[in-house]
């Protein structure tokens, strides 16, 4: 196998790794809640820039992803409470009011931190040698840092208590309640955990991508197609879809072009939507 | 035919129509100029608010039709200059985002039930991908610069005479609207957003319902798009991507959802205010979106209804009464048409199954149900919990796939056809937890029932088709008299026996020929379930129609039919008449039936 | 004389005297000329709407303190050109129609200009200063604005001789800037002994490039032009770097600015050049009072210079010189003063020429902690664009 094949592979497995941990969060607060939540991207903006912060004040890179995870648990738990936990029945007014939500979130970074675009610089830097090629470190560790969460996270909920709690106030939460489980508290744990995953994310991938307060909207749809496509509800679920398209993305930029393989995204999300609106692996 | 139901619409209208003509003489033509512009905005929202605030489903990706209209009026006109029969085919500048909307359409809604999120996102994902094929076409669409030196359209200067051709569109779209909103569609539409899963067993092709709505929506969308590509001379792919979708959604919310002149409010008011605002003041943008979110959270009907509501309590306390709903006067009435589906002499159904299974995983829910009814008259279907009652049912009528087996009616082979073919051949039903159209009146949700069956598109549009009666309507006003009573009364806020008693006459008035009934005294008190089993067994008897009622309580059994099948495990276990399945050693061991 | 008629005479000629001293104060004191400012204050190019707003606000009350346009005082009149094509040209038509604007200064995407273009229709004088893909010949337009050639034709022989560059990538966003760009860097590359080994347009959507830089890396290239904008700039840039290309191969950049190397990082700004008409870091004597002017007038934490929005102060440097010239703020006479006009800015001389300005390039590499100039091309011309 030659070194371009090994690099395309390497690609191919970070992208499908980042879509992963990208749309996980908006997997937990829409595959799980229902909750269309368009301020998902602005999360993980407030991640990325909870990194900026830290830079500034010269403190450890272990600390940003802290403050990340802190701030956007926090924003997230106002807008349960306030925002969404009204709105429970009417998700199309969810979509709505999460949008405009957006739009302040945004506008509010813009304020404090200005339109500039920001540099993180990566704490692990240079390239490692994996497989006969050189591959950049920080990608590498990243990777690794994925697999490993998601796997834990996928044997916490399929064996622990709190995991079995969880999939019960989600598929029938009148009766989970009945039982005695706290379906609110759950829920709104559950989309706690769900936007600080997103802000855990946008932590990480700052020192990859660009920085500015317009750039979680691009995510935000990208994690929208990857959760139709692989199925609501599951982990497998939000694993295959990004699996699908990132794969769709990074095999058809390489051997056509970035415009066919964004074409090709788009046209297999519409195949999808129209097909199998539940998605390939479905929980609902 | 009268065309305005009440003469405040007309007055609404007239009211528009001068204010509008008025705008260039009371401040300038660049006024006017701008103005036109977020007109044309506002008829592609009065689209988004069809679709939306009617039928409950969101479009987010209405400027594909809007841009696809402008681009291809704006490519006609250009060749036009050389060839003047290209003039012709400008109206494919409205007919191709409407033909595009319908297929879409179709194709998605095709046997669902109840809308979900996925039409939003692919709307969402085609508006995407429209933008991305418009820059990418250069030589068609002039990519990222846009299709540019679009002439004007004819002698109508764009920055003064055309003004009133784009008046006349909106007032054109918000009377075509408001009209269609108060006929007998128009109440199918508000039925759809509110219980589709019903209205298909009324059989109404649901499906079809709402294609050709937001294909209405589409052509509305396109010709907003011809007249902008006219006004502008000059069409970017900003006019056919996400971000103009997505004020085009901000503005309907805000301005009012549930009607045209709402969506015109909010994209005039806030779109227009908006590019005044933005460079005066800094923070315009975060005021509109509190203003957004305020709208979401305490007043989903936006700023229409916000007015409205001032408007009405302004009368009330003057005194003028202003009902909440538009009321048809009361009339003598007219005699309903015949049903479609047989014309009357069919004779009674066949009705077979024919070792029916339906398996899930490793459940069964039917395992090899074989039953038939040959006669005219009422069948109790019994059993315990998990027989498969219910299930039968719901194979029956589309709801649930059979693995194998197949269903018969009147020796046509009947096996998976959807809820609303299956209430077109005759077959009606009635659901164990009433299931009417909350929002709608109790008058509403029985005419919906007068015309299932039985209206032609044309007499959809008539608003005479709401003053149809039927005998079957006098012998049920005349038994359940809360239907007269308390017909403007929203079925919502009926108790949860009425609504039962509702729902039953809504499904006796649509004769059907094959009357599946579940558990139709569910709920009830003595008093009323005798009542209703009065009923069932007099309509019946009247339609000389053939009913499967599941019941429970043997006492009902019994005073509503003399044969009745006993289901148990998925399997009809024995049939006959009631005495002989109280004395079956068989049926008393599996399943001990109770008086209530 | 009677007394009374004696004091009458003595005021009324009194008054004619005093009124005649007074004249040429009265005359300063004419109607201000109202000029409309069209730069991005929103959307993806927003983020340089203040640096934007700041230098024309510098150029108008400089140019006030000198006598304005013609005798004239400016009034300074901003609009947003970040929004799109068909808003932007209404705000512009609101200014000229509806607040009597007699000028335009814009810098803003081709698309906008397109849009004002036909509103304008020569009707008002308009001057166009961002960075672009030259054949602008409209009446009444003034093109400040770095074409290609300028910006290409010297600067791809030089940087090839001393990098020894052979093979050259072409990566850009797609639409018609970089596609014309392109095509004129391929002359020049040709003529330069080099050979072009690849091309590729992008979405402006495209946020993940490694399909693009493993092609890069597969083609042999030793240097690429890179004719991306804004965030896409970025994110290929940095991720450029990660994969170890900065050391390798050389990358240069016709539209890479302060803002854009802040978010690449100097940390991965390795053998980045830039050729621009501006640089912050530029240190000629009129440059570094330009930006000592800056500084004082609008504080050290003012939105940072880049040539985007120093191309406003020049465009109203221009708009003085052809007020000028001509006596008056009347569009035909503009127009024929506007040809052959030269003038002195923060940048250098600028001469026009069919409706082009003739300027020094510079060609920058990142360096320390900013641009750092390497190369000087002076008096470049903007090549063939209008035939007349």
């Amino acid at each position: 196998m030659d070194s371009s094949t090994i690099t395309l592979l390497l690609n191919l497995f970070y992208h499908v790794l980042v879509l992963s941990l990208v749309a996980l969060g908006l997997g937990m607060v829409f595959g799980m809640l229902g909750v269309m939540n368009m301020a998902q991207g602005e999360f993980l903006t407030l991640g990325a820039y909870a990194m900026v912060v830290a830079q500034r004040m010269q403190i450890a890179a272990g600390w940003g992803i802290l403050l990340a995870i802190l701030v956007t648990a926090t924003l997230g738990y106002l807008i349960e409470r306030w925002l969404v936990r009204p709105l429970q029945t009417r998700p199309l007014d969810t979509l709505l009011a999460t949008w405009g939500l957006s739009l302040l979130v945004r506008k509010g970074i813009e304020a404090v931190f200005g339109r500039q675009y920001q540099n993180i610089t990566q704490q692990i830097g240079g390239s490692t040698q994996i497989f006969f090629v050189d591959y950049p470190s920080y990608r590498l560790a990243l990777m690794l840092a994925i697999v490993c969460g998601l796997l834990m996270l996928g044997l916490w909920y399929k064996h622990s208590t709190a995991g079995t709690r969880l999939k019960a106030s989600v598929a029938n939460p009148v009766l989970a309640q009945a039982i005695g489980i706290d379906v609110k508290r759950q829920a709104c744990m559950a989309f706690v955990c769900g936007v600080a995953c997103t802000g855990l994310a946008g932590a990480l991938l700052a020192p990859l991508v660009r920085v500015e307060p317009l750039m979680g909207m691009d995510y935000l749809l990208g994690s929208f197609f990857v959760l139709v496509v692989g199925g609501l509800g599951s982990l497998s679920g939000l694993f295959a879809g990004a699996g699908i398209i990132g794969s769709t993305q990074v095999l058809v930029s390489t051997m056509l072009d970035q415009t066919y393989g964004y074409l090709a995204v788009l046209t297999l999300s519409i195949g999808f939507l129209w097909l199998r609106p539940h998605g390939l692996l479905s929980n609902r | 035919m009268a065309y305005f139901q009440t003469a405040k619409q007309a007055a609404s209208l007239l009211t528009l129509a001068l204010c509008l003509v008025a705008v260039p003489f009371v401040t300038n033509d660049f006024r006017a100029y701008q103005l036109g512009t977020y007109l044309l905005y506002g008829v592609v929202a009065q689209g988004v608010a069809l679709v939306w605030g009617r039928l409950g489903f969101l479009p987010l990706g209405q400027a594909l039709f809007f841009g696809l209209g402008a681009y291809v009026a704006g490519l006609l006109l250009i060749h036009a200059q050389d060839n003047a029969l290209l003039y012709l085919l400008l109206p494919l500048s409205i007919l191709v985002p409407a033909l595009l909307a319908y297929l879409v359409a179709r194709l998605v809604f095709a046997g669902q039930y109840v809308s979900g999120p996925d039409f939003s996102l692919i709307t969402l994902a085609l508006t995407m991908l429209g933008a991305q094929l418009a820059n990418q076409f250069t030589g068609l669409t002039g990519g990222f610069n846009g299709l540019a030196n679009i002439p004007q359209l004819g002698d109508l200067d764009r920055y003064s005479s055309m003004y009133f051709l784009i008046v006349a569109l909106v007032l054109f779209s918000t009377a075509l609207l408001s009209w269609l909103y108060q006929t007998p569609l128009g109440t199918l539409w508000l039925a759809i957003s509110q219980n589709e899963n019903r209205l298909q067993f009324f059989g109404f092709a649901t499906d079809k319902l709402k294609a050709g709505a937001f294909a209405l929506s589409a052509a509305l969308a396109g010709s907003a798009g011809f007249l902008y590509a006219a006004q502008q001379g000059l069409v970017t792919p900003q006019a056919i991507g996400f971000q103009l979708s997505a004020e085009l959604v901000i503005w309907t919310a805000v301005g009012g959802r549930f009607g045209p002149y709402g969506a015109l409010l909010g994209a005039v008011g806030i779109g227009l205010l908006s590019s005044d605002l933005r460079e005066i003041w800094v923070h315009w943008e975060v005021l509109v979106a509190l203003l957004f979110i305020a709208v979401v959270l305490y007043f989903p009907g936006g700023m229409a209804h916000l007015l409205l509501n001032a408007y009405q309590f302004i009368n009330r306390r003057s005194g003028t009464h202003v009902p909440a709903y538009a009321v048809a006067p009361k009339t003598p009435g007219l005699r309903a048409p015949p049903i479609q589906s047989c014309g009357g002499d069919c004779g009674p159904v066949h009705l077979r199954f024919d070792n029916v299974s339906v398996q899930r995983n490793e459940v069964s829910i039917l395992n090899g149900l074989s039953l038939a009814v040959e006669h005219a008259g009422v069948y109790c279907l019994i059993g315990p919990n998990g027989a498969g009652k219910t299930s039968s049912f719901n194979v029956l009528t589309g709801r649930l796939a059979r693995t194998s087996g197949d269903i018969f009616l009147d020796n046509q082979r009947v096996t998976g056809h959807r809820a609303d073919v299956m209430a077109r051949a005759g077959v009606g039903r009635k659901f164990q937890i009433p299931s009417v159209f909350n929002g709608l009146s109790v008058t509403d949700n029985l005419r919906i029932a007068l015309w299932s069956n039985r209206a032609q598109a044309r007499q959809l549009l008539e608003s005479t088709s709401r003053q149809w009666r039927t005998d079957m309507l006098d012998f049920l006003e005349n038994t359940f008299t809360f239907l007269a009573d308390q017909a403007d009364k929203p079925a919502g806020e009926l108790s949860q026996g009425q609504r039962q008693m509702l729902e039953l006459s809504m499904t006796l008035l649509a004769e059907p020929r094959l009357l599946l009934l579940d558990e139709p005294c569910a709920g009830l008190s003595t008093a009323e379930t005798q009542q209703q089993i009065e009923v069932i067994v007099q309509a019946v008897s009247r339609l000389g129609s053939t009913a499967l009622v599941i019941e429970h309580d043997m006492a009902a059994v019994q005073r509503l039919s003399n044969e009745v099948f006993v289901l148990h495990q998925g399997q009809l276990l024995a049939n006959g008449t009631l005495k002989q399945m109280q004395d079956s050693p068989l049926v008393q061991a599996v399943y001990a039936g109770g008086q209530k | 004389m009677k007394r009374r008629s004696f004091i009458q005479n003595s005021l009324a000629l009194g008054s004619l005297v005093g009124a005649d001293l007074l004249l040429p104060h009265l005359a300063f004191a004419a109607s201000p000329v109202k000029v409309g400012l069209m730069i991005p204050m929103s959307g993806p190019a927003g983020l340089f709407g203040p640096s934007s707003k700041n230098c024309g606000e510098l150029a108008v009350a400089e140019i006030n303190a000198r006598g304005g346009l013609a005798g004239r005082p400016i009034e300074l009149i901003i609009s947003d050109a970040g929004v799109p094509p068909a808003e932007a040209s209404q705000g512009a038509l609101k200014l000229w129609k509806g607040q009597q604007v007699e000028a335009f200064v814009g810098m803003h995407d081709s698309a906008v200009r397109g849009a004002l273009v036909g509103v304008f229709k020569g009707q008002v004088p308009y001057i166009y200063t961002s960075t672009y893909e030259g054949g602008e010949c409209s009446p009444g337009t003034q093109v400040l604005a770095e074409t290609p050639t300028q910006q290409l034709e010297p600067v791809i022989p030089w940087l090839s001789k001393e990098r020894k560059l052979k093979n050259w990538y072409l990566i850009g966003n797609d639409y018609n800037w970089p596609r014309d760009t392109n095509a004129k860097a391929k002359q020049y590359i040709a003529s330069a002994g080099g050979k072009v080994v690849g091309e590729e347009y992008l979405p402006f959507t495209t946020d993940n490039f490694d399909a693009n830089l493993a092609k890069i890396k597969a083609s042999g290239a030793d240097a690429v032009l890179i004719t991306l904008v804004g965030g896409a700039s970025v994110g290929f840039n940095r991720a450029f770097a990660s994969f170890g290309l900065a050391d390798k191969v050389t990358r240069l950049g016709t539209l890479i600015e302060e803002n854009t190397l802040g978010g690449i990082g100097m940390q991965n700004a390795a053998n980045l050049y830039s050729s621009s008409g501006y640089f912050a870091s530029i240190d000629t004597p009129a440059a570094i009072d330009f930006a000592k002017r800056y500084g004082a007038k609008f504080g050290a934490q003012a939105p940072a210079l880049n040539a985007l929005a120093q191309s406003v102060y020049d465009g109203f440097l221009l708009l003085e010189a052809m007020a000028k010239k001509s006596g008056s703020m009347d569009p035909k006479k503009m127009e024929t003063a506007a040809e052959g006009i030269r003038f002195s800015s923060p940048r250098g001389d600028t001469t026009m020429h069919q409706r082009h300005g003739k300027k020094d390039i510079y060609l920058a590499k990142a360096e320390g902690n900013g641009f750092k100039v390497v190369k000087v091309f002076k008096q470049v011309d903007a090549g063939k664009n209008c035939k007349a």
